[in-house]
């Protein structure tokens, strides 16, 4: 049984429209106009127990707010859900005891406290015994490696220190579902590393399923198997990673080691140049005419090396945003 | 029940612990308080030595008046008044988000949060004050009259909250709470004198009668007090205040939950 389940989910917010000038605010007063906006148009899919799906689009595609709907915050437009067999917005606590959310830009410690604190409140919120509690603290502060520093108030931690705190908070009552809002915005790449490295781990040791919004590729690329990518509000593709290079990125990237110490001038007739140094240089060349491209250089130059890539992920993710503007691209299904 | 006194107890001990962090800052708070009531009592002394009366209200009754008042002010402000006045922001900032994913009711949580220890002493001082009053008028000791005193002033805190809960509710459509603030301050106003100053006058009857009938917020301290050092005249008074208190409660619950419907979370 699927532990997400979304059919034809939207969410359409009404937001007023404020006039510019004092004379528009006074006309405010008593006459409003108001647009519909979009954020989330029928989306459908569903995540089985135990995957790492992430969740892409560029700013205001709907991604929140389809994991708002999904965490039960806020209520649908249209469209159904179920979550570990509950429908989120009801929010019965049997659902709320079973899963987490962790917004990367938001803190749910308090802050002027100990993180330890703040857990201990967790644990009479969820009604945890003080035997599971411990058990579950020891084990996540040393997967998260902070035992030190659960005593120090929250708002002396680095960044990376307090996100660790707020994933073991979220994590303290063993949640079946992780619902995790670009949890590493504003860390540095170790934090970041780290902080990929323990998800991963938890994942594999407990099984927890995870949906993860990010705006870092390498949190994406290092955790998830398969994404579900989301522009203007529409699903525009479902299925794994390594199928965007092949639904969306129509061109490779060839990179050729020349004899002798400089490229060959006349390289941009085989397709367009993106660097050059030294003997070596890398074009970029439609995916269909690589063999052909490939066949015409071998023929007229000495190539002592060749490797054939696809683009990097983030550049053709943002290809897929940009595509997002014009009509959608059929539902790739997993 | 037990595990939310639990929760209570808990939430009280963190949010002591939070404010002994700024030490400094939870003593002003406190000093100020004291300096509140002090002027208070200056003020009435000052009245009672032109008059023996205020209305029908000798010294030592409005004294435990006033003590009742500053009690109720007192409790209403440790428990609730901050977490009610924090609740726009968390709508603002969608804070509120991480109190409705928690397994636990969603008004406790959100009036119960945060206790302000720096009002405590207020209705410490209102006991004191109501005490001091039941002496000087030599007041003998009288059980079943402790006992309505206190299920009625703990009727008028309900009824207190109820308003409190239902003007907070308005900060989901209102986004801000300086509206809140002022409605409160009005409603405390009310409270805090004898209902009989507003029985004369073509515009204080009828405003006397709204805010006790209607919007019955001068029965917070008018009933208990009345209780304890007059006659609460007309005695159903009393069964009028527990009624108002338990349909606003109900009302303000409702009102509020139908205000979470609304939640559009901030975006992040």
């Amino acid at each position: 049984m699927p532990i997400i389940e979304a059919n034809g989910l939207s969410k359409t917010y009404r937001v007023y429209q404020k006039k510019e000038g004092l004379l528009g605010a006074l006309r405010g007063l008593w006459r409003r106009e108001y647009k519909e906006v979009k954020a989330v148009e029928s989306v459908s899919f569903t995540i089985e127990p135990g995957e790492i799906v992430g969740f892409l689009g560029p700013n205001g595609a709907g991604k929140t707010t389809t994991l708002k709907m999904l965490a039960g915050l806020i209520y649908p437009s249209a469209g159904n859900a179920q979550v570990l067999g509950h429908v989120p917005w009801e929010r019965a606590d049997d659902f709320r005891r079973r899963f987490a959310l962790v917004m990367g830009q938001k803190n749910q410690l308090w802050w002027d406290l100990p993180a330890a604190d703040s857990f201990q409140l967790h644990r009479e919120i969820y009604s945890l015994s003080a035997e599971q509690f411990q058990r579950t603290l020891g084990e996540l502060t040393d997967l998260f490696g902070v035992k030190e520093l659960t005593r120090q108030p929250v708002r002396e931690l680095s960044l990376g220190e307090r996100m660790k705190m707020e994933l073991i908070a979220a994590l303290l009552h063993q949640p079946r579902l992780l619902l995790l809002d670009e949890p590493t915005i504003g860390l540095d790449v170790v934090a970041q590393v780290t902080i990929q490295k323990c998800l991963r781990d938890y994942n594999s040791i407990r099984g927890v399923t995870i949906l993860l919004t990010s705006h870092y590729m390498r949190d994406v690329e290092a955790l998830c198997k398969r994404v579900l990518v989301i522009t203007h509000g529409k699903l525009v593709y479902d299925g794994p990673l390594t199928g965007i290079a092949e639904r969306f990125g129509n061109e490779k990237l060839v990179k050729l080691q020349f004899d002798g110490t400089e490229t060959p001038g006349d390289l941009g007739a085989f397709g367009e140049v993106t660097s050059r140094e030294g003997p070596i240089a890398t074009l970029k060349v439609e995916r269909l005419r690589v063999a052909e491209v490939m066949a015409a250089m071998l023929d007229r130059y000495t190539v002592l090396d060749v490797s054939i890539h696809d683009p990097p992920l983030d550049q053709m993710i943002a290809k897929v945003f940009e595509e997002g503007t014009t009509p959608a691209p059929e539902l790739v299904e997993k | 029940m037990w595990r939310y006194l639990k929760l209570w107890l808990s939430l009280a001990k963190f949010s002591l612990l939070g404010e002994m962090a700024f030490r400094g800052n939870f003593l002003v708070k406190i000093f100020v308080e004291v300096l509140w009531l002090a002027i208070l009592l200056v003020f009435n002394f000052t009245l009672f030595q032109q008059t023996t009366h205020i209305e029908n209200w000798d010294v030592n009754q409005y004294l435990f008046f006033i003590g009742c008042y500053f009690a109720m002010g007192g409790l209403i402000e440790t428990l609730f008044l901050e977490n009610c006045n924090q609740f726009a922001d968390l709508i603002r900032t969608g804070d509120l988000d991480f109190f409705l994913l928690k397994p636990i009711d969603e008004q406790f949580l959100v009036s119960c949060k945060h206790i302000d220890w720096s009002c405590a002493p207020n209705f410490l001082l209102g006991l004191g004050v109501m005490g001091y009053a039941l002496w000087t008028s030599g007041w003998v000791l009288n059980y079943s009259q402790i006992f309505a005193f206190v299920a009625l002033f703990i009727s008028g805190a309900a009824l207190a909250y109820g308003f409190l809960l239902l003007l907070t509710s308005a900060s989901i459509w209102l986004m801000r709470n300086q509206s809140l603030y002022e409605m409160w301050w009005l409603f405390t106003t009310l409270m805090r004198y004898p209902r009989e100053i507003f029985s004369h006058g073509n515009w204080a009857t009828p405003a006397g009668f709204f805010f006790s009938f209607v919007i019955p917020i001068m029965l917070v301290t008018n009933v208990p007090a009345r209780m304890m050092v007059k006659t609460l005249e007309p005695s159903w008074l009393a069964w009028y205040a527990l009624g108002s208190a338990v349909v606003v409660l109900i009302v303000s619950r409702y009102v509020f939950r139908a205000a979470l419907r609304r939640y559009r979370s901030s975006s992040s």
